[in-house]
């Protein structure tokens, strides 16, 4: 709920406290006592990551003698906090710009750790290393408070979600990113080194205080989480494909990152980098065929390899980020990471840090080469690894999935609002069969571009591709609907809308294609959008009429 | 590659148009990594053991071979996006931001 807009708050700091606490109707105030309430005379040293405008920290440092320092990623909240809190105290109060992953005190030397609505902020994989930190950071026995938004329990839960999904959109609309949700915290919190000592919840548990302790008697280091295997055989993960499939483009269905294992991997079994997508974790899982192999699965988003490389979410950040949060280097002895061929867009080897602990290579294009791959170990690829063809089995499912897309983006709306007005107008619903006509035509014709579109490699320009399998439906549905109709003029109102639908649905689907390059596709837009709106409004004139004729 | 423009009221200006990608043979080792990333086959060895882009518009702008070139002997312009419709129509409306991450 409410935490999601903070993004938007932290814009203006001198507004952000009033209207946060508008926010979350007073609970942060009641967040902030209990914290207050519950320090210790012998909690000397503190830390405050994510401060915001340091109001906590000035609090804490006020209420007795005590050594704080607060820091925050936004310059313009420390500027705000040091302004507006004076620093001349009995103890140390101490504002500076800082993040979470490089926290700037010494290892065991403070007493505790505070950070309140931060956490929302961090990725899956952020929350992991914000934890390791700050148990390097505390004394043995020292204190972690994490005041968050968490999912509440059991029916509230849709009440939260509905209000999420509202600020969410809100934000969009701003295009400010919102804040992620709290999902795998409190799993995250016991491998690492951490016990839960107490605990605090209001509005049912959808924002909790938490006050965890360093648990130093196990090891000297904090440890790692490791997410639960992931099922990727049966009848479950089969629908879980189905789901990808059928909701690509729109849906990011991730995973939880981390490391994952095929087989039964030791300390020389190969280290394979993948995406969170959770289509992506399934074929590659099936493709292994239980190839001894660990699986490290980079925190993507939940989006497929190749976008998540054109897109700034499988690069150089997320490997870093995946390999710091998992330790997979202490999982085997070699140093090679095998990445898939088509995250080469994304990373950028000669721009890794000098410590990276790896090397890597690029693994086959496809992962069902990979297990030839891993037996092989060619310097230099064969062609059937490396070269992306883009066949029949490859446009058939890339054609079911950019089809559902266009129907649920587009065009449910306007034939759900048309059904409605068909079915309420009692003399039309004879005109009913009209729906079926237009989704078989989006349908079929959607087909045809997919099966056939080697056809139009004649050209690149896709307004060209367009045109031409506008032209090859005219003629095919065409001649269908003559068949069934055998009515001229029913054929000629039905054609603008086959024209339209071809012409659109050819450049839209020039994502799937792999052979674009951005700069065509932005270039031919403005042209597009033109023939676009022209094709769409004969095509509507033209199918009202037909409705009203028919 | 490089043609004179005269401008109608002052000084000629010169527009350099260059190749979408082309590698540097001077610097080029021969190493072969852009071979081994790019998914269309396009980088191939030349005669002198340097590779050079055998089919530039097939180029899909990936990055993938000048991202990883060890000595930074390939240059490209580089224009982000994911060669996608919705992606251009997000990105001409948002400012070059990306819709799909």
């Amino acid at each position: 709920m409410a935490v999601t807009y903070m993004k938007r708050l932290e814009e203006e700091p001198d507004t952000y406290d009033e209207k946060f606490t508008n926010l979350t109707k007073g609970i942060n105030l009641e967040v902030f006592e209990w914290i207050l309430g519950n320090l210790d005379d012998d909690d000397s040293s503190i830390l405050e990551v994510g401060c915001g405008t340091g109001k906590l920290s000035a609090n804490i440092a006020h209420s007795s003698k005590r050594n704080v320092i607060a820091i925050d990623q936004n310059i313009e909240m420390i500027n705000h906090a040091m302004k507006e809190y004076p620093t001349e105290i009995e103890g140390t109060l101490l504002y500076q710009l800082g993040s979470f992953k490089d926290l700037p005190v010494n290892e065991n030397s403070q007493d505790m750790i505070i950070s309140t609505f931060m956490i929302s902020e961090l990725r899956p994989l952020e929350q992991q290393i914000f934890l390791r930190n700050a148990w390097q950071v505390l004394k043995p026995g020292g204190k972690l408070i994490i005041a968050a938004e968490f999912v509440p329990m059991s029916i509230w839960r849709l009440g939260f979600k509905i209000k999420r999904w509202r600020f969410k959109k809100k934000l969009r609309r701003l295009k400010i990113k919102s804040t992620k949700l709290v999902k795998y915290f409190l799993d995250y919190i016991e491998p690492i080194g951490f016990n839960i000592i107490k605990k605090r919840e209001w509005k049912h548990g959808s924002i909790q205080v938490l006050e965890l302790v360093k648990n130093h008697k196990i090891s000297s280091k904090p440890g790692y989480y490791k997410p639960l295997q992931k099922k990727y055989m049966g009848i479950s993960s089969q629908l879980r494909i189905y789901r990808c499939t059928l909701t690509g483009q729109v849906d990011r269905v991730p995973i939880q990152p981390g490391i994952y294992q095929s087989g039964n991997p030791n300390r020389s079994s190969p280290v394979l980098v993948t995406a969170n997508y959770d289509f992506t974790y399934i074929k590659l899982m099936r493709d292994l065929r239980r190839i001894d192999a660990w699986i490290l699965v980079l925190d993507t988003d939940g989006i497929n390899v190749w976008c998540a490389a054109r897109g700034d979410d499988f690069g150089n950040n997320q490997l870093i980020e995946a390999v710091e949060a998992t330790g997979i280097q202490n999982y085997v002895d070699h140093k090679t990471l095998i990445l898939p061929q088509l995250s080469a867009g994304g990373i950028s080897i000669p721009k890794l840090p000098k410590q990276f602990p790896f090397k890597i290579k690029y693994g086959p294009v496809w992962s069902k080469y990979l297990p030839n791959y891993i037996d092989e170990k060619p310097s230099k690829k064969p062609d059937y690894m490396k070269l992306a063809k883009f066949n029949l089995y490859h446009r058939i499912r890339a054609g079911t999935t950019h089809t559902t897309f266009l129907l649920r983006k587009i065009f449910i709306y306007p034939l759900l609002l048309a059904f409605i007005g068909l079915i309420s107008s009692l003399y039309w619903t004879n005109k009913l069969t009209w729906l079926v006509y237009f989704l078989s035509w989006i349908i079929i014709s959607n087909g045809i571009i997919a099966i056939l579109f080697p056809l139009s490699n004649f050209t690149r320009k896709f307004i060209l591709k367009g045109t031409f399998f506008g032209i090859l439906n005219l003629i095919l549905l065409g001649a269908i609907t003559m068949l069934f109709h055998q009515s001229i003029l029913f054929t000629i109102l039905n054609l603008p809308f086959i024209y339209w639908v071809s012409f659109f649905s050819t450049m839209s689907f020039s994502g799937y294609t792999m052979a674009t390059a951005p700069r065509e596709i932005q270039g031919e837009y403005p042209t597009f959008k033109k023939i676009d709106k022209i094709l769409m409004i004969i095509a509507i004139i033209c199918t009202i009429i037909g409705i009203l004729i028919y | 590659m490089t043609e004179m423009k005269e401008n109608t009221c002052c000084t000629p200006t010169t527009i350099i148009q260059l190749p979408k990608i082309w590698v540097n043979e001077s610097i080029c080792t021969g190493c072969g990594l852009c071979a081994e990333v790019c998914p269309f086959g396009l980088p191939q060895m030349r005669k002198n053991g340097k590779y050079g882009i055998s089919d530039v518009n097939s180029c899909t702008e990936c990055s993938a071979c000048q991202r990883n070139c060890p000595v930074a002997a390939i240059t490209l312009s580089e224009q982000k996006g994911c060669g996608c419709l919705w992606d251009a129509r997000y990105r001409i409306k948002n400012n070059n931001k990306s819709c799909c991450g």
